[in-house]
């Protein structure tokens, strides 16, 4: 199935900034971040069409799945 | 003193009152409320030039510390003399603040806000602002937050990105609620990602805005939304943000690790090589201590700070007692360079 994912501030460095992924049914938020590199810890938000979604969510075709990191900076 | 300037204050607020929704009534409000500012960047003095300008009747300001030339660039109440003053960011907003608008009270707090003075800082406000640039500080502002009951306003950026969400205690979540633990692995920092001046101006807008609706007492028009800003990319998102955690240490298990003082250390700041240590509850006499210093190594001192480069260390100490050297990020280090120099 194809899921849009948008990544935002530093996940896009050395990945990309959106991008349509092709995953196999049933895979869940956790599985994508793991695909990605992304560490379950770094991990602000994570939205799915816009809603604040769980790690297990499961994801379905034509998603898109917006993952934020909370940054320190200021 | 009071002139036609500072006496004018239906015509300095009128194209605010003019906006119905604010009207006269809120005005009232914003000049009865008392906010405090934590960390005095670019954050936090865009939103207090905003608050200022809006007639917020009492602005308490919190930095440890001191206008540097690197920060011109985007944190907009400083200039170049505060730099050559080596003039502590409270102060010298406090001082801009004050020219820009007379008829509010501003107080300057050069203090680095930690559990032993949050209370004293915090305790009396009814919103606290986030203008911080640490998870450290910002652990400390929640806990503080969520015991008294006091909304707050986080705010974040970094590079061309930011991030935005207000919290109120008891109904929305926390920032605990979000991240149980400061962020692991490394972390970027305006120091080394660098951060562009109109993300932490947008960032700032929008959590001025939530400041003005909820000091108003139009706090219910604000939706549980995280809003994150791409000022370079140009994306513009906002997202619901997420349900209160019942597992959260903070607001859910009543944990106050961060304000009860368990879980802090030395702050390495913001990827500047240099560490911050407050090993002393006593002031410090700046002036004796430039003396002593002034044997082994360049001291400038005056009534806020002293800096002091020794061998291949930049030592500032502020009058609380609170030193920051750089050209280390070792705590222990620091910690031997405080000893040596400043006297445990």
């Amino acid at each position: 199935m194809k899921i849009s994912v948008k990544l935002f501030a530093y996940y896009r460095t050395g990945r990309f900034s959106a991008a349509t992924k092709e995953y196999p049914p049933n895979t869940c938020v956790r599985d994508v971040l793991r695909h990605l590199q992304i560490p379950e810890k770094d991990l602000g938000i994570v939205l799915i069409n816009g809603r604040f979604v769980e790690l297990e969510q499961t994801l379905k075709e034509g998603d898109e799945l917006s993952l934020f990191p909370m940054v320190g900076g200021g | 003193m009071t002139d036609d300037v500072s006496s004018a204050k239906d015509e300095r607020y009128s194209r605010q009152t003019r906006f119905a929704e604010l009207g006269k009534e809120g005005q009232k409000r914003l000049a009865d409320a008392r906010v405090a500012i934590v960390g005095c960047g670019a954050l936090g003095s865009t939103q207090a030039e905003l608050l200022a300008r809006a007639g917020v009747g009492a602005i308490r300001v919190i930095d440890r510390d001191y206008v540097e030339v690197s920060n011109l660039q985007r944190q907009m109440l400083f200039d170049e003399q505060d730099v050559r003053d080596s003039c502590p960011k409270a102060i010298a907003a406090a001082r801009r603040l004050k020219a820009i608008n007379s008829t509010i009270k501003v107080e300057s707090s050069v203090a680095d806000l930690r559990p032993g003075n949050a209370y004293d800082l915090l305790g009396d406000v009814e919103l606290i602002m986030d203008g911080t640039d640490n998870f450290e500080t910002r652990f400390l502002v929640n806990d503080l937050a969520v015991k008294r009951g006091i909304p707050w306003v986080y705010g974040a950026a970094v590079g061309s990105y930011g991030i935005t969400m207000t919290i109120f205690p008891g109904q929305t979540c926390c920032l605990r609620c979000i991240l149980p633990d400061p962020p692991g692995g490394v972390q970027p920092t305006c120091e080394i990602a660098g951060v562009l001046g109109p993300v932490t101006t947008a960032i700032s807008a929008l959590q001025s805005a939530d400041a003005l609706r909820i000091l108003c007492g139009h706090a219910a028009l604000i939706k549980p939304l995280l809003t994150t800003i791409d000022v370079w990319s140009g994306d513009l998102l906002q997202g619901e943000a997420p349900p209160r955690n019942p597992n959260c240490p903070v607001c859910g298990r009543k944990e106050f690790n961060y304000l009860e003082g368990q879980a802090r250390t030395p702050i390495s700041l913001c990827g500047r090589n240099a560490v911050q240590i407050s090993e002393r509850t006593t002031p410090i006499d700046l002036k004796a201590l430039g003396k002593q210093l002034a044997s082994v190594g360049e001291v400038k001192v005056n009534e806020f700070v002293l800096r002091a480069h020794i061998g291949e260390f930049d030592i500032t100490v502020f009058p609380d007692a609170r030193a920051i050297i750089k050209g280390t990020s070792d705590p222990v280090v620091a910690r031997s360079i405080y000893a040596k120099y400043i006297g445990i």
